[in-house]
């Protein structure tokens, strides 16, 4: 069922929650749209909004084209997981499987065969008679996944149910949120801090701070073509490589942007966007994956010095000092330069980034579409 | 953990002296509930002697105290049960709720509690009298005008005790029965309340206790149609002398249903009075 939310607002005077300022937003039938963004950045409070268990101070909430604004949790038909709470504790797995069945007032023998079959989906068919004590963490929220799906709702809302799992459980959850989001062609709402996993869930991406939806886009879209300076720096790990300088415009089209101590050269393509916009400041950034080890000088190439190196396993992190700025650098592990030496540094061009310094708006998210 | 042998038998040792400290004036008194008239004050005291019923007959039929213990568990189980009513689904809301007010009020609630009796029993039994005169609504010397008073001290504590077992929960537990097809009022009834059920058990005990042993309050406030138990003990200390036997034979009787519900319900007692410790 397609979710729409309209002139959303949930104010700061409200005192136990984070505060929404006006937001708009439209999640397609079928899509697994992730909330992304760091803590106290509202997207919590806009899913809780969208279940009902918040009420936003102006703005409709319609899903399927209902406005289910004004309507109680129990009838909006979502189901919800949290973070923090999985099974009730006084009952065993199977009463809490049945239990959102027993609102419904279904038949003993139907409230059976659904508990058993929703069960197998989510692998814990063996574990009906346990109770809380007896089951593991991802266990008792793979009882959350099952008690969320009992009813088959239209639309499933998800709020960070991974982050309380240890690193190997959550990604092994994920894979299978991926597949349940698959095969009950629901639409999925996903809230979560963590940019790696919004990545890897993600049909769509919403990236919030401070209130205010930052971007919207597929993973893709967020990380390649991110649409302001907060959304470039908070998505991707490690994150990108960020500094203020100022423009550089030449007659013959050449587009410099100074840093303090360097200067680095974008291509011509990018001219369109930027004209009459010679020293005009700005924050420049690059991801960590775009700046390349080479051996020999050439345009853009900068000298630097390893300070330390993090393996990531196949890759290594490096972090090179350049005119005193620390850049985070990713290479290839079998590449990687130890701690201490000198490198030669290429930054390419094309993957760099320009915002605004005060607006802090992309300046090449146009032409970097066009391109894409 | 594992305690030393010799740590252990000291701790086993000290807590057996206390107990023995503590119970020999509860047994002594006890034995003379049973002792016929002619030993109650033998001195030195007799130890061995033939059980008798007749201190027991004589306080309950001839002086009719059955009645006062009639009426001290009418007054102490419908304190109870109303604080309950109302107090629970009170702490509820303190416990998920911030309102305009909401601590001051939850302070104020802890201050009822450590009023001493003495100060509310007059202005009570003021304002019982002109409520009489204004409205013609008796509630001197009724059940239900004992359980209205003891409200004062039972509701604070109810409050703050089933505030802290619902603060302990998280929110989402309620609000997950919410989602799935509950109201609140559902949510809170059949998620909520099972959970807390050892809380509101000890919660019930003490407030019980507190009920049934009140004698302030009750001497002020019940007359001949209502008084209670403890009342019913202070006639054996008379002028003249004090009728042991009698005295001790109303004090067992008194004694008895907080030992007896202490020991039926010592489990959920422990669960709820560590409620959050041990999880």
């Amino acid at each position: 069922m397609k979710v729409v939310l309209k002139d959303l607002v949930k104010d700061f005077k409200s005192a136990d929650t984070v505060a929404v300022n006006r937001i708009n937003l439209e999640i397609d039938q079928g899509e697994l749209a992730v909330l992304l963004g760091p803590s106290g950045c509202g997207k919590t409070t806009t899913l809780r909004m969208i279940a009902g268990l918040e009420q936003p101070d102006s703005g409709r909430i319609y899903i399927a084209e209902r406005d289910i604004t004004d309507l109680a949790p129990k009838d909006r038909r979502v189901a919800m997981v949290f973070q923090n709470f999985s099974m009730y504790p006084t009952m065993n797995v199977y009463d809490n499987i049945a239990f959102p069945l027993h609102a419904i007032k279904m038949d003993r023998k139907e409230i059976d065969r659904t508990v058993r079959e929703v069960a197998r989906l989510v692998n814990i068919d063996q574990l009906l008679e346990r109770g809380l004590r007896q089951v593991s963490g991802g266990e008792a929220q793979r009882v959350a996944l099952a008690r969320a799906m009992v009813r088959r709702p239209e639309v499933f809302l998800m709020d960070e149910p991974l982050s309380n799992l240890d690193a190997k459980l959550r990604v092994q959850l994920r894979t299978e949120i991926k597949r349940l989001h698959q095969d009950t062609g629901a639409t999925f709402i996903f809230v979560t801090h963590d940019q790696e996993e919004a990545m890897t869930l993600g049909d769509k991406i919403i990236v919030m701070n401070r209130g205010d939806i930052q971007q919207v886009g597929t993973p893709h879209e967020v990380f390649f073509t991110p649409r302001n300076a907060f959304v470039a720096n908070f998505v991707g790990t490690p994150s990108m490589n960020m500094l203020p300088g100022s423009l550089r415009i030449e007659e013959s089209g050449r587009i410099f942007v100074g840093l303090p101590d360097f200067e680095l050269e974008l291509p011509r393509r990018f001219a369109a966007g930027l004209r009459g916009m010679s020293s005009h400041h700005v924050i420049w950034g690059i991801r960590p994956e775009a700046i390349r080890l080479v051996s020999a000088p050439g345009g853009n190439c900068v000298p630097g010095l390893v300070e330390l190196v993090e393996a990531l396993g196949s890759r290594d992190l490096m972090f090179v000092r350049v005119h005193g700025q620390l850049f985070g650098v990713i290479v290839d592990a079998l590449d990687s330069v130890p701690a201490g030496e000198a490198c030669l540094l290429h930054f390419d061009g094309a993957h760099m980034h320009l915002f605004d310094a005060g607006s802090e708006l992309s300046l090449l998210l146009d032409e970097k579409t066009k391109g894409a | 953990m594992v305690v030393p042998v010799r740590e252990r038998a000291l701790s086993y040792a000290i807590l057996t002296a206390m107990a023995v400290l503590v119970l020999i004036p509860v047994l002594a008194g006890s034995l003379t509930a049973f002792k016929p008239q002619i030993i109650w004050i033998s001195s030195p005291p007799v130890w061995f002697f033939e059980p008798t019923l007749e201190n027991f007959e004589f306080v309950l039929i001839t002086r009719q105290n059955w009645q006062h213990l009639r009426n001290s568990l009418i007054i102490s189980i419908g304190s109870v049960v109303i604080a309950l009513v109302l107090g629970v689904p009170a702490a509820y809301g303190f416990a998920r709720f911030r309102f305009r007010g909401s601590r001051g009020l939850m302070q104020w609630l802890i201050s009822l509690r450590m009023i001493p009796p003495i100060v509310v029993g007059l202005p009570f039994y003021a304002m019982f009298l002109f409520l009489e005169r204004a409205t013609g609504l008796g509630l001197r010397d009724t059940h239900f005008g004992l359980i209205l008073t003891y409200q004062t001290f039972l509701l604070p504590l109810v409050i703050w005790m089933m505030r802290g077992y619902f603060v302990e929960l998280p929110a989402a537990m309620e609000e997950s029965a919410m989602v799935e097809g509950y109201t609140r009022i559902g949510a809170l009834w059949r998620v909520v309340l099972p959970v807390v059920w050892p809380g509101i058990v000890a919660t019930a005990l003490l407030n019980f206790i507190f009920a049934w042993n009140e004698f302030f309050l009750a001497l002020i406030l019940a007359g001949n149609n209502t008084s209670t138990l403890p009342m019913a003990a202070g006639t054996y200390v008379v002028r003249a002398r004090v009728e042991w036997g009698n005295l001790f034979a109303v004090n067992l009787i008194i004694m008895m249903p907080v030992i007896v519900l202490t020991i039926f319900l010592r489990q959920q007692l422990v669960k709820g009075l560590t409620f959050g410790i041990l999880e």
